[in-house]
C-alpha cells in the first residue's frame, strides 16, 4: 500500500525530471543567472581580502569557503517550485488536483525533489568549473560529524523552507495577487537567511533578534556548522530553534490548507 | 489628448513629425494611464512590492556600508565612492525598468498569439512592446533615489565638466538599455524557448551594482566592452569623480549607437520571421 503511494510520487519526480529536460536551455540559463550571481559576492568578497587578511573576524578562506557553500544550499534548500502553486489557486487549477488520488503536498515534494538534483548536479559542475578557474583557499572541514550535522542541519532546512514558502502561496486562497507577498519574502529572505554575508558581522543586538526567526537556519547555521565555528552548545540551540520553526510550519500549512480550501471557490475553472 | 489619438487630421501649420510625436505621447500616455489604474487596483501588492524593493535597496546598501567602512577602501574607492556607485546602478536599472517594463511582459503575448493584435493595430509594434507603458512602482521609487544619488553626489564635489559627462552618460546608458530590451524582444520572437531573458539581463546588469574593477580579468573586460554594464553604470560614475578614461569614453557612445543599430537590425529581422501562434 505504502509502496504503491511511493510509485505515484515517484512517477511525479520522474515526469517533473523530464519536463525540465525539454527546456534544456530555459533550465541552462536558469543556471547562468545563479553563476551570476555567485561571481558578483565572489569578487566582491576578495576585493574586500585585498588590503586586509582578517575581516569581521574571518580568514579569506572562511568567507570564501562560506560564500561558495551557501551558494551549493541554496541550490537545493532554496529552490521549491511551490512558488507555482499561488497560480494553480488562483487560476482554478487546484481543482484538478483535488479530484486526484494523491495528496496536493505530496505531488510538490515530489515535483521539489526533481528540481533539487537537478540543481545539485548541475551546482556541483558550475562549482567545480569555478575552482578551477578562480583556484579560491577553500576549507575541506575534516571532522566527518560535522560535515554530517552539517547535511543534517541543511536537510531540515530544506522541509522548513518548503513549508514556508508553500504558506506564502496559500495566501492565494484570499488574496488574488499573492506576488506582493512572494515578492516581499523572496526579497528580504536572501538577506536574512544570510545568503550574502554571515550574519554574524552584525552588531550583536540585530543578530541575535534574527536567530530567533527562521531565516538564518536556512543558510547561515548549516554553512556555520560545516565551517566548524559553532560550539556544541551552539549546535544543539540551533537545531532545536530550526527543528521548532520547521514543526510550527508544518502545523501552519495543515491548517491553512484546510481553512483555505474551505474559501476555494475554484474561480477560473 | 485622447480624442487627438483616433484622428488623422492634423492641426493647420503643424509638421508630419510633429503629428506624429504627439501621436506617440498620446498613445503612452494613455496605456501609461491604463497601467496605473491597474497596479492601483491591487493596492496591497503595491505597498508589498514597493516593500520589497526598498528592503532589497537597504539590505545592499547596509552590506556595502559595513564592508567598505570596514575596509577602509575598496579597491582604491572610499565609502561615499562606493556607495555612489551603487546608486548609480540603481538610477540606471529603476529608470530603465520603469520606461522598458513592456517587455517583461512581451513573451506572454508571443505564446499566446496576442502579440498579432499589437501588429494590426496603427501604432509601431516596437514602440508598443518597448515602452508601451511606464511602470508606476519603479516610478514611486525614483524621487527618493535621485535625491540619494544628489545627497551623496555633492560629497563628492564634481567638476562641472564631470557632471554634464556623469549626464550624457547616463542618457547614453538608458540607449545601451534600450538595445538590450529591443534584443531580448527580438529573441522573444525567434524562440519561445527561454522565459527568462530579461532576468538574465537584470542578472549581467546587477554584476556592475559593485564597481566592475572588483572582476578580474577577462571578466572585467567582458563586462566592459562585450557585454557592457560596465559602460551603463560604472564608467559614469568614475566620471563623475572625475576618473577619464578617454577612448573608454569614446566607447561608450560608440556602443550604444552600435548596439542601438544592430538590436533594431535583429528585430525588424525578427519581426519579418514572426509566425503567429494563433494563426
Amino acid at each position: 500500500m505504502l509502496l504503491d503511494s511511493l510509485r505515484k510520487y515517484y512517477q511525479v519526480f520522474v515526469v517533473s525530471i523530464s519536463e525540465m529536460f525539454v527546456w534544456k536551455l530555459n533550465f541552462v540559463l536558469w543556471r547562468v543567472r545563479v553563476v551570476l550571481q555567485l561571481l558578483l559576492l565572489y569578487f566582491l568578497w576578495s576585493t574586500v581580502f585585498l588590503q586586509q587578511e582578517v575581516v569581521f573576524g574571518y580568514e579569506r578562506a572562511q568567507i570564501l569557503t562560506y560564500i561558495i557553500s551557501v551558494a551549493f544550499l541554496r541550490s537545493f534548500v532554496l529552490s521549491s517550485r511551490s512558488v507555482d502553486v499561488a497560480g494553480e489557486i488562483r487560476d482554478g487549477e487546484l481543482t484538478n488536483f483535488l479530484l486526484r488520488p494523491l495528496s496536493y503536498i505530496g505531488w510538490w515534494w515530489a515535483r521539489d525533489a526533481a528540481d533539487k538534483v537537478l540543481n545539485i548536479a548541475f551546482a556541483l559542475v558550475e562549482l567545480s568549473l569555478l575552482w578551477f578557474l578562480f583556484r579560491p583557499p577553500l576549507i575541506l572541514q575534516p571532522n566527518i560529524v560535522l560535515v554530517l550535522a552539517a547535511l543534517a542541519a541543511s536537510l531540515i532546512a530544506l522541509i522548513l523552507y518548503f513549508y514556508f514558502s508553500f504558506l506564502l502561496s496559500m495566501a492565494a486562497f484570499w488574496v488574488a495577487e499573492a506576488w506582493g507577498i512572494r515578492f516581499l519574502a523572496t526579497m528580504t529572505l536572501e538577506f536574512l537567511a544570510g545568503g550574502f554575508f554571515p550574519l554574524d558581522i552584525l552588531s550583536a543586538p540585530v543578530f541575535r533578534a534574527l536567530q530567533l526567526t527562521p531565516f538564518p537556519y536556512m543558510l547561515f547555521f548549516p554553512a556555520k556548522i560545516y565551517l566548524g565555528q559553532l560550539g556544541v552548545g551552539e549546535v544543539l540551540t540551533g537545531f532545536g530553534v530550526l527543528i521548532s520553526w520547521t514543526v510550527f510550519f508544518v502545523w501552519a500549512v495543515q491548517a491553512v490548507w484546510m481553512r483555505g480550501l474551505r474559501t476555494y471557490g475554484a474561480e477560473g475553472r | 489628448m485622447t480624442r487627438a489619438l483616433f484622428t488623422n487630421h492634423y492641426p493647420e501649420g503643424t509638421s508630419f513629425a510633429y503629428s506624429l510625436i504627439t501621436k506617440y505621447l498620446n498613445v503612452w500616455w494613455v496605456s501609461s494611464r491604463a497601467a496605473f489604474s491597474t497596479a492601483l487596483s491591487n493596492r496591497a501588492g503595491v505597498v508589498l512590492f514597493l516593500a520589497g524593493k526598498i528592503f532589497r535597496f537597504l539590505f545592499f546598501f547596509l552590506f556595502l556600508f559595513i564592508l567598505s567602512q570596514r575596509t577602509q577602501a575598496l579597491a582604491g574607492y572610499t565609502t561615499t565612492q562606493v556607495i555612489f556607485f551603487f546608486l548609480t546602478f540603481n538610477l540606471v536599472d529603476v529608470v530603465s525598468q520603469m520606461l522598458f517594463r513592456e517587455v517583461y511582459w512581451f513573451r506572454a503575448q508571443i505564446v499566446t498569439g496576442s502579440f498579432d493584435l499589437v501588429l494590426s493595430r496603427p501604432v509601431s509594434p516596437l514602440f508598443r512592446s518597448l515602452l508601451g507603458r511606464i511602470d508606476i512602482l519603479d516610478l514611486l521609487t525614483l524621487p527618493p533615489l535621485l535625491i540619494l544619488v544628489v545627497v551623496v553626489g555633492v560629497n563628492l564635489h564634481p567638476s562641472s565638466l564631470s557632471l554634464v559627462a556623469y549626464l550624457a552618460l547616463l542618457g547614453n546608458a538608458l540607449l545601451i538599455a534600450a538595445a538590450f530590451h529591443i534584443a531580448v524582444l527580438a529573441l522573444g520572437v525567434v524562440t519561445t524557448a527561454i522565459d527568462h531573458t530579461i532576468m538574465i539581463y537584470r542578472d549581467l546588469t546587477a554584476m556592475a551594482r559593485v564597481p566592475i574593477d572588483f572582476y578580474k580579468e577577462p571578466i572585467r573586460g567582458l563586462l566592459t566592452f562585450a557585454i557592457p554594464v560596465g559602460i551603463m553604470m560604472t564608467t559614469p560614475a568614475k566620471v563623475f569623480m572625475g576618473i577619464f578614461e578617454w577612448p573608454v569614453l569614446l566607447y561608450a557612445f560608440l556602443i550604444s549607437v552600435a548596439g542601438l543599430w544592430a538590436s533594431l537590425r535583429f528585430w525588424y529581422w525578427a519581426l519579418k520571421n514572426y509566425s503567429s501562434a494563433s494563426s
